[in-house]
């Protein structure tokens, strides 16, 4: 029964209870995630592993209230966000959240500026161009501000993406997949803006297959068929609350009779 | 939420706008310009109809008006109020023209007597004659006989010299006022006046100089000679019988009144029975002015079916652009919902794509309409054209209009899209 809670690091900012995602796919039901129960607190670093299929990117979609869980709740920083209409989500999206993409996502002949002032055009915050310069600058793109996607390597337009889901300051960086469609030089150069970003106090998650990836975070979530099957906080990691915590294995059943208490 | 309760709701945000919203729209605006810049080829054939629309509305409402305001300025010349009788030809029991009725002067002054709400009348007599001047020699001149009231009836001055008085008139002398294209074209200038001429081998004193009126529908108004009537009838007996004259009515209101005394005094005097036709014609101006407005209906009709084709043709133009650029861009669409676009905000984006796009066709429409026109003035003859703001204003309107009315399909199309279906999109 250990859990970050015990170790007393942080307040939570993600708490899951019993998700349930189920696709219908014509007539068939496909049971994405079925039970996710679990607390993800300030400042962890985590990892999200699990093979192909496994739904993880349902869950982060979920996280990342592009998506209502068929069942279950979800409270982030608190408030309970599974079943907010479409537009209070796209609020939150915009406010609370960082979404990082495979493939970048960014908007084609448009600035690396503009595309990060979009979250912050669509929120109406005022001085949009000095917080987007302030983004860029803390992915080190500063110089580039004016360049369009096709004018940035792979690297490059990871870092703008960033910086975009950087720039309202959200509660939570969520990665899907964010070294998925870059070689493992330039997948280094991302890691290394998400482990200074996280130094610096922010919550991230990180969908990933390498395991190089996970060892960097501090906390690492294996999902099988819907289900999380093993929760686990990294000896090898960098900050010693984690370590105190306990490092190892949590086990499934343990962690979620936690999580429910 | 399900698309059929989500297109009524969506459609009361997007009417309950808050105004900041609207700030957002310079936004929009250069999102889309951005947008229809990267795709010049595949948006200019896009809003081909949109720009026949509007180019054709400009067109034509320009030379309707234009034309229109030439007819009124003509007939603001030729006199107001004016008519003019002329003998009917006539029938024979088959069917066969005859000869025309008579008309005599006797006639003209039983209606100048009779006729209370016609302020005066003047004989006319038509003629086409040969005018020369020294060596030089004009045929096909309008040739006029008429009285001294010619001036105020026709509204036609002398500016230079006089015209023949009633004694003139009385006395038939051989006195005549010439148009100023006559001088031109007998390459003379005003010291003609006192001199003599001779008009179909008379010889007549030129007392005055008519003012210049210019030319209508490319005849010149200003050939023309004017002798008392006295005269012509002197030169050309035979027409004793057939006059024509002008009838000037006491006001505007009063010409149906002054035509209906006019007509009872002729008949009388000719002895027409209730069931006789009428042996003489009355011609009105506003006989112009009905041809004229049957021409504007008829420019009017086709302007409306050319304009409804190609603003419909150009309107599933947008639409059809609008999808598709829909469906190529549906991931970016997800990209902007992921951070924070609600779905009102991803309706205005594509339905003020869809209007830009509309407008800019519109603009080019304007531009090229503006450009016809004025080509056309460039022809000698054309009359003076000016394009009216409000067929402009119309113009921009209707365009935008069909941005609004084909663009909300496709914008809803994207506004409702699943933020997680859009991004997964290939
Ligand atoms: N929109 C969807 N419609 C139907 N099935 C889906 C949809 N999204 C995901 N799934 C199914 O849910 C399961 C989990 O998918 P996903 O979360 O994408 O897995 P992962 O990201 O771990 O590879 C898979 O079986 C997938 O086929
Ligand atoms: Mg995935």
């Amino acid at each position: 029964m250990i859990t970050k809670a015990d170790g007393g690091a942080g307040r939570p900012v993600i708490e899951l209870e019993d998700i349930h995602k189920i696709y219908r796919v014509g007539t068939e039901l496909v049971r994405a995630l079925r039970g996710v129960t679990r607390t993800i607190y300030e400042n962890e670093y985590v990892a999200i592993m699990g093979p192909s299929g496994s739904g993880k990117s349902t869950l982060m979609n979920i996280l990342g209230c592009l998506d209502i869980p068929t069942s279950g709740a979800y409270r982030l920083a608190g408030k309970d966000v599974s079943r907010l209409s479409q537009s209070k989500l796209a609020r939150i999206r915009g406010r609370k959240i960082g979404f990082v993409f495979q493939s970048f996502e960014l908007l084609p002949r448009t600035s690396a500026l503009k595309n990060v002032e979009l979250p912050l055009s669509y929120a109406r915050v005022p001085k949009r161009r000095q917080r987007a310069m302030e983004a860029l600058k803390r992915v080190d793109l500063l110089d580039r501000y004016y360049h369009h996607p096709n004018q940035l390597s792979g690297g490059q337009k990871q870092r703008v993406a960033i910086a975009r889901a950087l720039a309202q300051h959200p509660d939570i960086i969520l990665a899907d997949e964010p070294t998925g469609n870059l070689d493992s030089k330039t997948s280094e150069e991302i890691m290394c803006v998400f482990d200074s970003l996280h130094a610096d106090g922010q919550t991230i998650i990180v969908v990933t297959h390498e395991d190089s990836i996970a060892a960097r975070c501090h906390r690492v979530i294996r999902l099988m068929d819907g289900q999380i099957v093993e929760d686990r906080y990294n000896v090898a990691s960098d900050s010693g609350a984690y370590e105190e915590a306990g490092a190892g294995t949590v086990h499934v059943g343990a962690a979620e009779g936690a999580g429910v208490a | 939420m399900n698309a059929l309760v989500a297109v009524p709701r969506l459609v009361w945000k997007a009417v309950t706008l808050p105004p900041a919203l609207l700030l957002s729209l310079a936004g929009n605006v250069l999102t889309a310009l951005v947008q229809i810049w990267a795709n010049k080829i595949r948006s200019l054939l896009t809003v081909l109809g949109i720009i026949i629309a509007v180019m054709s509305i400009i067109v034509v409402v320009s030379l309707t008006q234009g034309f229109g305001d030439y007819f009124t300025n003509f007939l603001r010349n030729l006199g107001t109020n004016l008519m003019v009788v002329y003998p009917q030809w006539l029938r024979g029991p088959r069917g066969e023209w005859l000869r025309p009725a008579e008309l005599t002067v006797d006639d003209i002054f039983a209606v100048d007597r009779l006729s209370a709400a016609s302020r005066r009348t003047a004989p006319v007599i038509f003629m086409q004659g040969t005018v020369e001047y020294g060596r030089r020699q004009l045929a096909g001149v309008d040739v006029r006989g008429s009285s001294e009231l010619f001036q105020p009836i026709r509204n036609f001055y002398v500016d230079e010299g006089r015209f023949f008085s009633a004694t003139d008139v009385d006395a038939a002398m051989p006195v005549c006022v010439l148009g100023r294209e006559i001088l031109r074209k007998l390459e003379c200038d005003e010291s003609i006046l006192g001199d003599f001429v001779l008009i179909d081998s008379q010889r007549f004193k030129v007392m005055g100089l008519l003012e210049a009126k210019g030319s209508f529908m490319g005849e010149n108004q200003d050939e023309i000679a004017v002798i008392p009537w006295t005269v012509a009838l002197k030169m050309y007996p035979e027409r004793r019988n057939y006059m024509a004259f002008y009838v000037e009515a006491m006001s505007e209101p009063q010409i149906p009144e002054s035509e209906a005394q006019v007509t009872r005094a002729l008949r009388q005097r000719h002895g027409l029975g209730p069931g006789d036709a009428d042996d003489f014609g009355i011609f009105k101006q506003d006989q112009i002015l009905q041809e004229f407005g049957r021409v504007r209906t008829v420019a009017t009709s086709v302007l409306a079916g050319i304009v409804s084709i190609s603003l419909l043709v150009g309107g599933i133009g947008i639409m059809n652009v609008m999808l598709v650029s829909v469906t190529e861009r549906t991931r970016e669409i997800g990209l902007r919902k992921s951070v924070g676009a609600r779905r009102r905000d991803i309706l205005l984006q594509f339905l003020t794509e869809a209007v830009v796009l509309s407008t800019l066709g519109g603009a080019i429409g304007i531009a090229l309409g503006y450009s016809i026109c004025y080509i056309a003035t460039l022809h000698p003859q054309m009359v003076e054209v000016n394009v009216p703001l409000w067929s402009v204003a119309l113009a921009l309107g209707f365009s935008a209009g069909v941005g609004v009315f084909f663009g909300i399909i496709p914008a809803f199309k994207a506004a409702i899209l699943h933020p997680i279906d859009a991004l997964r999109h290939e």
